[in-house]
Formats: structure tokens, C-alpha cells, sequence
């Protein structure tokens, strides 16, 4: 399976789940290997946000967005073949990560919390209680789309705020 | 199905319930607030407990909860409660901030749903193949009926248990009370173990026969240090908040401004320093450069186990540069030169002998003892934890460490204190073992000996030996073979009388070489293949619960949720056992024995406090000393989570007043009143661990993760967690790696003649060519497996770091493998 089926696939049932809470307890399989929660899982409704040029992103290794809202900047990064994006705001206290893309980690400069890009957010070492939230983004053309996010934004009671 | 939601979170509503809690994990003790309301009710963004409003974005260290610190519950009332448990911003200790474990309280919570689902719930009884949920009447019937027939029949010494001595989860003063009661007042045997450790004994018997406390200093002082002096210690990782709250402010000099005020005049004020012992390269070190600048941090890497011959170096040359403080050697010490004499190495010698370069060991002399620009002493504050407690020779590696800090001053004085860091909370109340106990030297290593056939029956309170104890392998398999022998006579009376059945037991035991096992806990584990009785326990957040911190602060713990099913307190249920050997005694008539079963008419937790740490005072062994009898659970829980440091001085308007530092007043806890210098000379590497070097490539030390908690009982569910470390992991230096054609996630088995054990190959340059790090504690990849059956022989301390194996790739396992980074924790 190519990834870029895989991606279309997550997309597919991303859709699918938004906002209908029974459906998703009955599908988590679907996220194996990709989704940071077990079991089911309920997600809100996003808006779609164009967050740049995947050619851009090839070169320069990284690209700055804010999704949902302008208040939670996140980072998209080039790993392995695949767009992969991230909110920065330290899971564990909110402060900015620093990205490193020599080896693909977040880093925090208050604490010393490391996470992996290449894995997900998965916190290598650290203090946060979190990976990082993943940003679902979708690749049409040139173009990077974010649509959704797995994980609660470090100071929110919810990724939309009132 | 546990149903989770991804991407927001109930908001407490306000006026809910608001309950303190000291974090069940490390020994640090941060405050957290625990909030608790009915499922389907909320507040709202802009009016809700906390007073935030959580319509906007936080600002970093905003207070607010992550997924982690919440959680639903259902409690015996059959109702379902929202509870978020977040750290406490007024809390002195930790200022609002959490680490990764205490981060994950709330999510730990029993919930019939997620992870945590397999906590014990009813007591348990063995009987065909299962361990069978039955009542804890009748459970407490049949147990009280077997060791009634030991105690008839034999002597108490046949009643062995090892349990936790500590506090946090799972221990704290109430369990300690109840347990020690049972056992030493009530069964009176002096067959005892500790948690973590195979026979009856303090990790610090050193230190205090010096005349010093091991938790003398507070954290406050440890920010006033000019130098911190940290041995077989990785404080990022084991006691974060200490590290990251503390410590950090001091290596920044971002505290000036304190350390004018606390200083004598005219005292040279400057940003802290800080000195590592350890074979390893830890996070704690790579962490504390980013802090403190490369210039103020130095590195002692030392070969395992000969951090005697550099604490005897720092000794001598101090002592040749004479740079002790000379007024309180003479008033208020003894045995300087005699020391002196027995330790005296030459830094040639100790380079030669360590590996360290003599350069660095003359810079940390002048950082710990050279007196500062304008004359004063330096003020070191020195720290030392299991890399040394759990080393070459427990005794000699802790005196040879408070030698030190004697000969510098550095106890008792603002910004110094030489503390043992710790691991657990402490919460030791208990009555002093029966006559007879052995002393230290001569006590039984009561593992060792039920392996080899000793005992009649053996409670495992709270803990789990198969991983926390020497040679894991051999012990979990002498348990299990003499668990066979009880098993089969019980399934030989299948619907017998417990009266019958307790004789079969009883019988199987004491003739066929059987061991009726009583397994207390909350999780199952694999003592529950060997359990024969397994009995339910409540822990942190499930009942109140006392214990003091590293700093010697003591909260109250307050329960917010029911414990599982019928589980109880661990106090309670020592309290059953005793009611159930006391009835059987009254029916019988025997009125001297069912004398010894009275005093647990406890209907709570606070009873059990109020009897032994409020009780008894000096009366009993108890960390809160003579006024612990000033203390209740009401002011208690006025002094909220920032408590009071013990020992307690005086109740004021209301207030327990508390002990910030020992031994301001030089009076030290000798006959004579002075600290006692002790000799203690390099140890040679014992020959249980030389045997294994001279036949296995590999030294073995090993130590805790960060984001793993002791035996892994939650941190083992819990998914975030397990999802990163699913077994444990083994450091690798590149290049051993290479020779071994070993890959990081490659899956290697370690082996030697005590056992073998599997773990996940992480290539890092933390370790030497030639020596690995596993991680400890995992119960499906136990390092202890390989650790030796050496104990010190005047502590009965084993040597858990030193241990030597083979090892080979097996290959890699892909799930786990795509579970985990590899990348540097350094
Ligand atoms: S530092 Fe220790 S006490 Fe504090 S939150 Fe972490 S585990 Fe708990
Ligand atoms: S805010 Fe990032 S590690 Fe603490």
C-alpha cells in the first residue's frame, strides 16, 4: 500500500468520526500503529486549513502554521518521506519547542522533555504526561492540508476554543 | 470498550469537591488538589473550580489539567464522578509543576474500563488452578486458622513477611503501623524482609551509627548550596521535581537575592556548582550543563564500585590542604585521625584506582571544601542515592561519603546537609522487632533463606521480590516449587472445612516442604501463581493516608475515591488477620494468646494513625519521633499540602510548627553527642560478582527510567508508557554493540549462572565499552534475574549494580520495535 493511500485512508476515516461519537468506538483499528489513544475515541469537527507548498517543505525540512486558531503554532516537518505536523506548545507546561532536524526531535528548553517526529510525538524522555498532539494533514498536489488534531493542545480545555 | 475523549476535557464545575494529595510516586512529595463531581454536570470555560478562564489559550505553566491528570470513576455508591487531579500551584514543593509519573495520578485510578481494570477487587482464595474471589471473612478464617496451627505448634520465626517500609503508594504511617503491628507486636516473629531488599535492615545503617539522619537538609537549602555533590545519583529521573524545581533555580543564580539573606555578611554569594558521581552519562548531567553552563558542572566518571578510594582521595588531599573545618572537627566530632589513617590514598593511586583524573577529583575538593574569595566555607549540600546504597559494599560506600561531609561541615549549616535522595516517600511507624532480632550483621537474608526451604508461611505485603530482590530467577523459582506442594494438598480436600483445609496446608508446609504464601497488592502479578491467599489492598487517593518527603514534610494524603471493589487499607487488613487469630483464640479459651491479638479495633485508616504515629510517640520506632503525638489528621489537613517538616515542634494557634534543618546545634544522635568518623577502607569486588566477571563479558549495573515507576505497576498500563518502554530496555555502548552485531530494538538476551533475562538493545554512549545499563523493575524483563545472592555482609544490603552477564541477539520482535524511539535520552 502506498502511503499515499494510507493517508487518504486516515482521511476517510477521520471524516468519518467527526462529531459521531458511536462510530468511532467501533473503528480504532483503522489508526493502528498511528493513533495516540486507545480504544475509542471521540474527535471534534476542524476546519481544513491550507498550511503551505510541500516543495517548500522538501527543502527547507520545516514549516510553521497555526491550527486551529492562530494561538496554537504547530510545525510541520518533512520525516522520512512523509509530511508529518506537531503543536509546539510542550505537552507538559506549554513551552515552545525547539526542532532539531538534523535528528527529527522536539526539544523543550524548560525542562528538558525530548519528543520524536519521526514516531509520533513519542516522548523520549521528559516531564510531559503527553506525546505531542498530531496534526492530521493531507497532501493534494504541492499543497499541505491540515484537517484535524489527535491529542488536547497544551492549555485548552478543548482544541476549539469557546 | 474504554471510551477516551482525544481532544477536550470536562471542566470542574465550582464549589466541587477539592481534596489535597501528596503524589504517590517519588520521594520529593508534591502537592496536587484533586477535584471531584458528579459525570454529567460541568462547569463551564469562564466560571468552574479553578478560577480560570479556559475560554482563552493558557500561557505557558497556565493551570489547567492534561488528559492524563483526568479521569472518570464509578464509587461504591454505584454513581460515576469526573475527577481531575492536577499539581497544586501553592504546594512549596513542586509550584505547580508535575513530572511525567505524578503527572499520570488520575489516570492510574481504578476504573472498570481502562487499563487500570485488573486491580484486585475481593480477597482470593486458591483452589483448582484459580485463585478463587471469595469473602474476607472466610479468607481471613482460613488464614488465621493455618497460622494459628504455626504458632501452636512451631514458633513465630516460621511466620516470615516481607513488606514495604515506605511511604507514598501504597505505604505511608497508617500501613506501616498496621503491618508492623501484626507482625511484631501481635505474631512476633522476627522473620522480616523489606520491600526492596531480602532481610530486615536500613539502606543507611552507616550514616546514623555517625551520628547523622539520612534527611537532615530541605530543599530550600539545597538551593542555597554553592555546591551540590551528587553520588550514584540520576535526580533528573528518579526525584525530578527536586532536580527541576530546586536545583535548577540554584545552578541558574537565578536566587541571589535568597542566598544574600540566609548567608553570613559579606559571604561571597555566586551561582551554584555541581558535581556528579557516576559511571553513567545521565540526563541529569547532560541537563544540568544546559543549566549551569559547562564551567560549573563536573562529570566524575568513575569506575563502578570504587567510589570508596574517591571519597577517601577528597578526604586525604582536604585534609593535606587543610581545608576541613578545623573548629568543629575537634568540638564536635571523633575518629578524625584514626580515618584519617585507615583511608589515606594518594591521588595517584585513586586516579589509578578510579579512572578519574586527578585534576578533576583536586577540582571537586576545592569546590566542596576551598574556602570561598571572601574566607567564608564553602556551603556543600551532598546527596547520595541507590548507585551507591545498592553498591560494592553498602557500609563503606555511605560512611565513606559522610566522612566527608563531617570533615567539611557541610550538615546542620544553611545551604548544606548530606541526605540520602531516596526513592518511595518514608512513612516508618512501627514497634521494634521482638527480642532477639539479630543485629545488623547477623540477620537472617530472609529471601535467601525461604528459597532454601525456611518457613512455614510467608506474606508478600506490597511488594514483589521475584523483581525487587537478589537472584529474581532462582527465588521465583524455589517460591514457585514450594507453592506447588500446598496447591496440590488443597486440591487433595476439595470441599473440606477450612479447619480441615487449614491442617492440609498446615501439614504440606511443615512436612513436605510447602509455603502457604499470602500475596497482598493491588495489581495482580506473578505472585499470583504463587499466591495460595491473595488479598486486595487500597493505595493512594483510595483512603488517607500520612508520609513524609525527602525534606522530612509530612501531608496528609486525603482519599477521593473508592478503593476497587472490597478492596481495603493495608492497616485494615492486617487489622482482620489479627481479629480473625484473636476470635480463634477466645473461642478456644486461650486467653494469653488472644491477648496478643487485642489493639486492632481500627474501623479506619485514622484509627491505625491515631494509635501508632499519633500514639506512641518515642514509645515506638517512628519517623515522627516524641511529638509525633502533637499531630492529627484535623491539622493535618489545615497544614494542606504544604504540611510540616518533622520533627514537629509545637502546635501554634492551630499550626504544626516543623524542623527545617537537623543538627543546627552540632548535637549529633551518638552516645556522646558528636558525629563519628567511621574507617572505611576500599572493598574488594566480592567474589559471588568476581566469578561472574571472570566468566561473563559484560558488567551489569542497572537503575530506574524516568517515565517507569518502581516494580511498573501503573506505569506498565498505563499506554503512554508502556507504549515506550513494553520491556525493558538495555543500554549499549555503539561499539559493543557492533562487535555483537546488535542493532537499537534488537531484542538481546543477558545471561549468567544466577539466570537470564530478555531485554530491548538501545545504542547509547551513557555507558563504558564493556559495561551495559538495563532498566530495573520490570516484571516481564526482571535485571534481578542476573543479580547475585552477595549481600554486605555487615548490612545485608545486596550489590543490585554489579552484576556481570553474556550476551546475544535474538532478533527483533517488530511490534515493540515500532513502539519505541531510539533515539538519544541524553
Ligand atoms: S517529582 Fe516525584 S513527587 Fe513530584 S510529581 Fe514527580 S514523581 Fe511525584
Ligand atoms: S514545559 Fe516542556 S518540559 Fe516542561
Amino acid at each position: 500500500m502506498s502511503k499515499q493511500t494510507i493517508r487518504n485512508e486516515r482521511r476517510g476515516f477521520f471524516k468519518a468520526v467527526a462529531g459521531a461519537a458511536a462510530t468511532a468506538a467501533a473503528s480504532p483499528a483503522l489508526f493502528a500503529g498511528e493513533a495516540k489513544h486507545e480504544g475509542g475515541g471521540a474527535y471534534l469537527a476542524y476546519d481544513r486549513k491550507k498550511i503551505g507548498s510541500l516543495e517548500a517543505l522538501k527543502k527547507s525540512g520545516t514549516l510553521n502554521f497555526s491550527y486551529p486558531d492562530a494561538q496554537s503554532p504547530c510545525l510541520a516537518v518533512y520525516v522520512d518521506g512523509e509530511v508529518k505536523a506537531y503543536s509546539t506548545l510542550c505537552t507538559h507546561k506549554g513551552c515552545p519547542l525547539v526542532y532539531n532536524n538534523d535528528n527529527h526531535t522536539f526539544v523543550c528548553p524548560c525542562h528538558f522533555s525530548k519528543f520524536d517526529a519521526a514516531k509520533n510525538g513519542e516522548m523520549i524522555i521528559g516531564q510531559a504526561t503527553e506525546e505531542l498532539p498530531r496534526v492530521y494533514v493531507e497532501v493534494k498536489g504541492d499543497e499541505i492540508v491540515a484537517y484535524g488534531i489527535d491529542g488536547l493542545v497544551f492549555g485548552r480545555e478543548s482544541n476549539k476554543l469557546s | 470498550m474504554a471510551f477516551t475523549i482525544n481532544d477536550r476535557l470536562p471542566i470542574p464545575p465550582a464549589g466541587c469537591e477539592e481534596k489535597n494529595v501528596t503524589c504517590e510516586f517519588c520521594i520529593v512529595g508534591c502537592g496536587y488538589k484533586a477535584y471531584k463531581w458528579p459525570a454529567g454536570t460541568e462547569g463551564t470555560p469562564r466560571k468552574n473550580a479553578l478560577g480560570v478562564d479556559l475560554s482563552k489559550q493558557q500561557p505557558t505553566y497556565g493551570l489547567w489539567a492534561s488528559p492524563q491528570m483526568f479521569n472518570t470513576v464509578t464509587d461504591r455508591d454505584g454513581k460515576k464522578y469526573n475527577v481531575i487531579v492536577i499539581p497544586d500551584h501553592q504546594c512549596v514543593v513542586n509550584q505547580g509543576q508535575n513530572s511525567a509519573r505524578g503527572g499520570m495520578m488520575a489516570s492510574t485510578l481504578f476504573t472498570a474500563t481502562s487499563f487500570t481494570r485488573d486491580r484486585l477487587k475481593d480477597p482470593a482464595v486458591y483452589g483448582g488452578n484459580n485463585l478463587n474471589r471469595d469473602t474476607w471473612e472466610n479468607t481471613m478464617d482460613l488464614t488465621a486458622r493455618v497460622l494459628k496451627k504455626i504458632l501452636d505448634n512451631d514458633h513465630p520465626d516460621e511466620i516470615a513477611f516481607k513488606a514495604f517500609d515506605h511511604g507514598g503508594g501504597g505505604g505511608g504511617f497508617e500501613n506501616t503501623w498496621g503491618t508492623g503491628k501484626l507482625f511484631f507486636s501481635a505474631i512476633q516473629t522476627r522473620s522480616a524482609a523489606i520491600h526492596n531488599r531480602p532481610a530486615y535492615n536500613s539502606e543507611v545503617h552507616a550514616t546514623r551509627e555517625m551520628g547523622i539522619g539520612e534527611l537532615n537538609s530541605s530543599y530550600y537549602d539545597s538551593e542555597l548550596a554553592d555546591t551540590l555533590f551528587v553520588i550514584g545519583a540520576n535526580p533528573y529521573e528518579t526525584q525530578t521535581n527536586l532536580y527541576l524545581m530546586h536545583w535548577a533555580k540554584n545552578l541558574q543564580g537565578a536566587n541571589f537575592d535568597d542566598k544574600k539573606k540566609e548567608y553570613d555578611k559579606g559571604e561571597t554569594v555566586q551561582k551554584g556548582r555541581i558535581i556528579f558521581v557516576d559511571p553513567r552519562l545521565t540526563a541529569s548531567i547532560t541537563n544540568a550543563v544546559e543549566l549551569a553552563g559547562k564551567e560549573n558542572v563536573l562529570h566524575l566518571r568513575l569506575k563502578p564500585g570504587t567510589d570508596v578510594t574517591l571519597m577517601n582521595a577528597l578526604l586525604t588531599y582536604i585534609h593535606e590542604k587543610g581545608w576541613e573545618d578545623k573548629e568543629f572537627v575537634k568540638n564536635h566530632t571523633e575518629g578524625y585521625s584514626a580515618t584519617l589513617k585507615a583511608n589515606r590514598v594518594s591521588l595517584d593511586e585513586a586516579e589509578k584506582i578510579t579512572g578519574v583524573p586527578k585534576a578533576q577529583i583536586v577540582k571537586t575538593a576545592e569546590w566542596i571544601a576551598k574556602p570561598k574569595a571572601s574566607g567564608h566555607r564553602p556551603r556543600t549540600s551532598v546527596y547520595y542515592e541507590k548507585g551507591v546504597i545498592w553498591g560494592i559494599k553498602n557500609y563503606q560506600n555511605i560512611a565513606s561519603i559522610v566522612n566527608v561531609a563531617i570533615q567539611t561541615h557541610s550538615v546542620g549549616r544553611v545551604g548544606t546537609g548530606v541526605c540520602r535522595l531516596g526513592g518511595h516517600q518514608e512513612g516508618y511507624c512501627r514497634p521494634p522487632a521482638p527480642e532477639g532480632m539479630p543485629s545488623r550483621d547477623k540477620l537472617v537474608v530472609v529471601d535467601k533463606a525461604a528459597a532454601e526451604g525456611d518457613y512455614l508461611a510467608f506474606f508478600i505485603w506490597g511488594c514483589n521480590p521475584f523483581v525487587d530482590s537478589i537472584m529474581g530467577q532462582r527465588l521465583g523459582n524455589a517460591f514457585k516449587r514450594r507453592s506447588e506442594i500446598v496447591k496440590r494438598a488443597i486440591d487433595r480436600n476439595i470441599g473440606a472445612d477450612n479447619e480441615t483445609l487449614a491442617d492440609a496446608i498446615y501439614r504440606a508446609c511443615k512436612y513436605d516442604g510447602g509455603l502457604f504464601i499470602i500475596d497482598i497488592d493491588i495489581y495482580p502479578t506473578f505472585k499470583s501463581e504463587v499466591a495460595h491467599v491473595q488479598l486486595p489492598a487500597a493505595t493512594t487517593m483510595e483512603m488517607n493516608l500520612t508520609s513524609m518527603s525527602g525534606e522530612r514534610r509530612m501531608r496528609l494524603s486525603e482519599k477521593v475515591v473508592d478503593a476497587p471493589g472490597i478492596a481495603k487499607p493495608d492497616c485494615l487488613i492486617s487489622a482482620d488477620v489479627a481479629n480473625a487469630l484473636k476470635a480463634l483464640y477466645e473461642k478456644e479459651g486461650n486467653t494469653a494468646m488472644a491477648k496478643r491479638f487485642e489493639g486492632f479495633d481500627w474501623k479506619s485508616e485514622e484509627d491505625a494513625f491515631n494509635d501508632g504515629f499519633a500514639g506512641q510517640g518515642a514509645k515506638m520506632h517512628s519517623q515522627g519521633g516524641p511529638t509525633g503525638t502533637l499531630a492529627s489528621y484535623d491539622l493535618l489537613r489545615k497544614a494542606g499540602n504544604n504540611g510540616v517538616q518533622l520533627p514537629i515542634q509545637k502546635v501554634e494557634n492551630g499550626k504544626l510548627i516543623g524542623t527545617r534543618l537537623l543538627y543546627t546545634d552540632k548535637k549529633f544522635g551518638t552516645q556522646s553527642g558528636k558525629a563519628m568518623f567511621q574507617p572505611s577502607p576500599q572493598p574488594p569486588m566480592p567474589k559471588e560478582v568476581q566469578r561472574q566477571l571472570d566468566k561473563y563479558e559484560f558488567f551489569v549495573t542497572s537503575g530506574r527510567l524516568n517515565e517507569v515507576w518502581q516494580s511498573n505497576y501503573h506505569t506498565s498500563r498505563i499506554p503512554m508508557t508502556r507504549g515506550r518502554w513494553p520491556v525493558a530496555p538495555v543500554e549499549i555502548h555503539p561499539a559493543d554493540a557492533k562487535k555483537k552485531g546488535i542493532q537499537n530494538g534488537d531484542m538481546v538476551l543477558l545471561y549468567n549462572d544466577y539466570g537470564s533475562v530478555r531485554a530491548v538493545a538501545y545504542l547509547s554512549e551513557s555507558v563504558e565499552p564493556g559495561t551495559l545499563f538495563m532498566a530495573f523493575g520490570f516484571p516481564n524483563s526482571p535485571v534481578n534475574n542476573l543479580v547475585t545472592d552477595f549481600v554486605d555482609p555487615d548490612t545485608r544490603i545486596p550489590f543490585y549494580k554489579g552484576t556481570a552477564a553474556g550476551m546475544k541477539r535474538i532478533g527483533r520482535v517488530d511490534d515493540i520495535y515500532r513502539s519505541m524511539t531510539f533515539k538519544s535520552r541524553i
